[in-house]
């Protein structure tokens, strides 16, 4: 790790003020916690975790559609709550989305070819005579039929309008993408296909990705790097052959073992993890996984461990990290 | 399109006649012929004369002008003012909503009638104070309208997009929120323009609108109503005028928002409104079913199964979306139905239990199906009450989306209750103890003070556990899961498919379908898996003989598009699953297909048997598998 990472986050936190009932008790629930991240030039992240761990709201923070209610985001070094107005705007530029559903993510009552071309209007990537030319180009990239730009997005497929969100968030030569659940609302051929441009996106364009997903095969896929997350804190993170080759986070292990997968294997059922997420609104003390945690102890419960380095550039959240005697086989 | 054709006209021609008023050949409207007040209808006066002999016909178009243009004038001013407050207090809120939205709703707290009245009062009666009357009074309905839809529409992810594209904000609202908040506003001018033609009415009929001596459509009604007794018909002219300029603005809107909408909404219909089946279906079976003696299937049998879109008239009727499925199903045996959507999975689980859509019908096939009495039933030919019987008892559902499934205004252990007792002879204290047990059996925890949850009061993990325990109530042969745990997260996952493992052990006669798209899924739990392709089973078998080594070109790329082992690329099928209207004449999966051949793309490849359990659709499997 060396230089100014493109992106870095730093302590982030995000609370969601909650209040039960009208007279209730106000309660802080913190759906991201503590979350400290650099991404160098040219790195995927993966970012993995269930439902509810905060990892999306990770991702929006990121790009600064949503405030940390504590740390800061530094793109080049530069505070994002520093910058506002046009300024703020034109940074923008430089970072852009691809979102989990394609059917959401597209204004319904415009033609794909406006969509694609809102941000070359507006950043002015491209004269305004050569715009259509290059919003052809942007289709062609993605694999799109030439004739798109004029249609309306629901007469596309599912796959198809997620390439032309990606077209979209390519179209203002973004350095820096976040891609939240792209495809899993896909289908599995088509996920591939999606997968595939990515993949070939990031080598032809040298873009910096940040990739959100529950799909552990498919960060795993397409990651360098990836980062486990638990009730809103990183538990893991490290290069991903180690963090998925041989989790030293008992919750990352669990994740493994949970995920299915088509070649052969002897489910042990006795590692399928007991319980649920706990509410974030009220959360275990200590570390947050002890209460589903095969190896949980009295120790746990005392304080919240840290997120220690465990091999070089390899940190884990748990007081009991190490190989288990279960390896995950992925 | 089509649809705007008669409202637009019948509006056309309203205001053809309002504006062309002056050069009709009509009647002057206030030149009075008081020898001939109250004369009936005549060729000289079509629809008679009024109170001072002039003539109805005139006054009520010349009131026309009047009312409509106060009604729309106020309508559209009233509409521009509030959106732009709807607008910029949903989009932006906090101090903004303060200024726009909240301060728009002072208005709503006084009485419309009373605030028209102090408007008019100060300003004195007329036609501008009218306006102004009027659009103060709507102004708060058109925020408080685009407000809420706004801060639907705010919280999409393309609005989203825009805002990370770096937008301005202003534009973000006039270019993404305007047109997307555009079908409730249209709906709401259509309230506004009917409403402020009665209020426009109701304040000349007070005499506070227009004054007298010209015409208007209230002022009309008011001086009818004081000559009810001799001339009835002069009372009805104008209501007729109103009521029927109302019902035109009406359809208009209803009809504009259609039109605006660039999702078509298809109808639904209830179940129980369902028509019953007049004619039973013959059990035709299709033309390239193959003997099926290899696997003698005894819970299930489907065979020749086609389900086709049924809207007599309608775009796409008689387009066939499940073609030809033969299926079968042993006791005790899991069968994975797999595939991606719009390839028939779900449909074909449907049609087993009879709950197809409204718009779909079965056109061919049988389902044989072996009760527990032993009596082989069609499940095909069978009426809704006859399907009845057996869901929830013999055969169960258990479906992807469970808070959709469960009703959520009662709570789980009365559902649960109601299950158990609509298809068995105990009380209803023992019901409710085997609910209890059966809510601890799926592994819910505390499953007494549970049984008196709701159904969202409980965890998305939870509520699938509740809906597989009404499934299994009541022991059934055939549990049919359509994609149970697609909605749920790894370790759920995980934990609700070792539930399915272990209800299996416990009851080992039950046959289970289980919908997915998940290959992986199949592989963990499946005995035996059958791969469907654009309404077609291309590929069957055991599990671990078709992900050893698949028979089929589809379920070939499908296993190699999972990203699990180390390449580099994944495989990625070209193109997209055809269209159920433009199925290729050959083979479906030909267009996608590497290995394709002349052979495939001129006639459907049959069914061929590689081995005895397993069966393809593949004209060269031989060759390229």
């Amino acid at each position: 790790m060396t230089g100014t990472p493109l992106v870095e986050a730093d302590r982030l936190s995000r609370n969601f003020p909650m209040r039960t009932g009208l007279f209730g008790r106000h309660r802080d629930v913190w759906a991201v916690r503590d979350v400290s991240l650099a991404v160098q030039k040219g790195e995927t992240v993966g970012v993995v975790g269930e439902s509810g761990c905060g990892k999306s709201t990770l991702g929006r923070m990121v790009l600064g559609l949503e405030s940390p209610s504590a740390g800061a985001i530094r793109f080049e070094g530069r505070d994002l709550s520093s910058v506002a107005g046009a300024e703020r705007r034109r940074l923008a530029r430089r970072m852009q989305m691809v979102f989990q559903d394609p059917f959401g993510s597209l204004d319904p009552r415009r033609s794909v070819g406006a969509q694609i071309a809102d941000g070359l209007r507006v950043h002015r990537i491209v004269a305004a005579g050569e715009v259509d030319a290059e919003v052809a180009r942007l289709i062609d990239v993605v694999g799109l039929q030439k004739n798109a730009a004029g249609r309306r997005p629901h007469e596309f497929s599912g796959g198809q309008r997620q390439r032309i969100a990606v077209a979209r968030a390519l179209a203002t030569r973004p350095d820096f993408i976040v891609a939240d659940e792209p495809v899993s609302a896909l289908d599995v051929s088509i996920q591939a296909q999606v997968v595939n441009l990515l993949a070939d996106l990031r080598r032809d364009l040298g873009l910096t990705m940040l990739f959100i997903a529950h799909d552990l095969h498919v960060v795993r896929h397409l990651s360098t790097r990836a980062v486990v997350m638990y009730l809103g804190r990183i538990v893991e993170e490290g290069p991903s052959e180690k963090v998925f080759g041989a989790p030293a986070h008992p919750y990352t292990r669990a994740l493994l073992a949970a995920t299915p997968s088509i070649s052969a294997r002897k489910v042990d059922e006795e590692a399928v993890l007991a319980g649920e997420l706990p509410s974030p609104a009220n959360p275990p003390s200590g570390c947050a996984f002890r209460t589903r945690c095969p190896l949980a102890s009295d120790e746990c419960a005392a304080a919240v461990p840290d997120l220690a380095p465990y091999e070089s550039g390899w940190k884990v959240r748990c007081i009991k990290s190490g190989p288990s005697q279960r390896r995950g086989d992925l | 399109m089509r649809k705007l054709i008669l409202p637009v006209s019948i509006l056309a021609v309203i205001l053809a006649l309002v504006v062309l008023a002056p050069v009709l050949p009509l009647a002057d409207e206030r030149a009075m012929d008081i020898p001939h007040r109250f004369a009936g209808p005549s060729m000289a006066h079509w629809l008679g004369q009024d109170e001072f002999g002039r003539d109805v016909l005139t006054r009520l178009i010349y009131g026309a002008r009047a009312s409509l243009s106060i009604a729309i004038g106020s309508a559209l001013a009233a509409a521009l003012i509030g959106t732009a407050l709807g607008l910029l207090g949903g989009y932006f809120r906090g101090i903004v909503e303060l200024f726009t939205v909240r301060a728009a709703e002072i208005i709503l707290c006084l009485p419309p009638l009373l605030l028209a009245l102090l408007v008019v009062t100060i300003f004195g009666a007329g036609f501008w104070p009218l306006i102004l009357a009027l659009t103060l009074l709507y102004t708060p309905n058109y925020a408080r309208v685009v407000y809420a839809a706004t801060l639907q529409v705010r919280a999409l992810d393309f609005v989203t997009a825009q805002r990370a594209l770096g937008t301005h904000p202003l534009k973000i609202v006039l270019r993404t929120m305007l047109p997307n908040v555009l079908p409730p506003l249209v709906v709401q001018i259509s309230l506004v323009i009917a409403s402020a033609i009665v209020i426009e009415s109701g304040l000349s009929f007070l005499g506070l609108g227009v004054v007298p001596p010209t015409p208007s459509w209230g002022l009309m009604i008011r001086a009818a109503r004081g000559a009810m007794e001799q001339a009835p018909l002069l009372l009805l002219w104008p209501s007729v005028a109103l009521a029927g300029t109302i019902l035109t603005f009406n359809l208009l809107c209803d009809r504009l928002q259609s039109v605006l909408d660039p999702r078509a909404v298809p109808a639904g219909g209830a179940i129980w409104l369902r028509r019953r089946r007049t004619t039973p279906i013959a059990p035709r079976i299709a033309p390239d079913q193959v003997e099926r003696d290899h696997a003698p299937a005894d819970l299930l049998s489907v065979a020749g199964l086609t389900i086709s879109l049924d809207r007599p008239g309608g775009i796409g009727s008689g387009m066939e979306l499940v073609r030809g499925v033969n299926l079968g199903l042993r006791t005790g045996e899991t069968l994975a139905l797999v595939g991606e959507s719009g390839s028939g999975k779900t449909l074909t689980s449907l049609a087993v239990t009879g709950l197809l859509p409204d718009v779909l019908k079965i056109t061919a096939g049988t389902a044989a199906y072996r009760r527990r009495d032993g009596e082989l039933r069609d499940l095909i030919a069978e009426d809704e009450d006859g399907h009845r019987q057996l869901r929830g008892d013999e055969i169960s559902m258990v479906f992807q989306d469970a808070s959709a499934a469960l009703n959520p205004v009662h709570r789980i252990g009365e559902q649960l209750t109601e299950v158990i007792l609509a298809h068995r002879a105990i009380g209803r204290a023992a019901a409710k103890r085997e609910a209890v047990a059966l809510l601890g059996r799926v592994g819910i925890p505390d499953a007494e003070r549970r049984a008196r949850a709701y159904p969202h009061e409980l965890s998305g993990g939870q509520r699938q556990r509740a809906m597989i325990a009404i499934a299994v109530a009541n022991r059934p042969k055939l549990l049919l899961a359509d994609e149970p745990t697609t909605a749920l997260d790894p370790t759920i996952q995980a934990q609700i498919l070792a539930l399915i493992a272990d209800l299996k052990r416990e009851s080992p006669e039950m046959g289970v379908v289980f919908v997915t798209h998940n290959l992986a899924v199949v592989a963990e739990i499946a005995d035996r898996v059958c791969v469907m392709y654009a309404g077609q089973v291309v590929e069957e078998g055991p599990v671990a003989k078709v992900f050893a080594r698949p028979r089929h070109p589809y379920t070939v790329a499908l296993i190699g598009s999972v990203p699990e082992g180390d390449a580099e690329r994944l495989v990625a099928i070209p193109g997209a699953i055809p269209a159920p209207g433009h199925m290729p004449p050959g083979c479906s999966f030909a267009p996608r297909c590497d290995h394709a051949v002349a052979a495939c793309r001129k006639a459907p490849p049959p069914e061929f048997w590689p081995e005895p359990d397993r069966r393809t659709r593949c004209l060269r499997f031989e060759e390229v598998t």
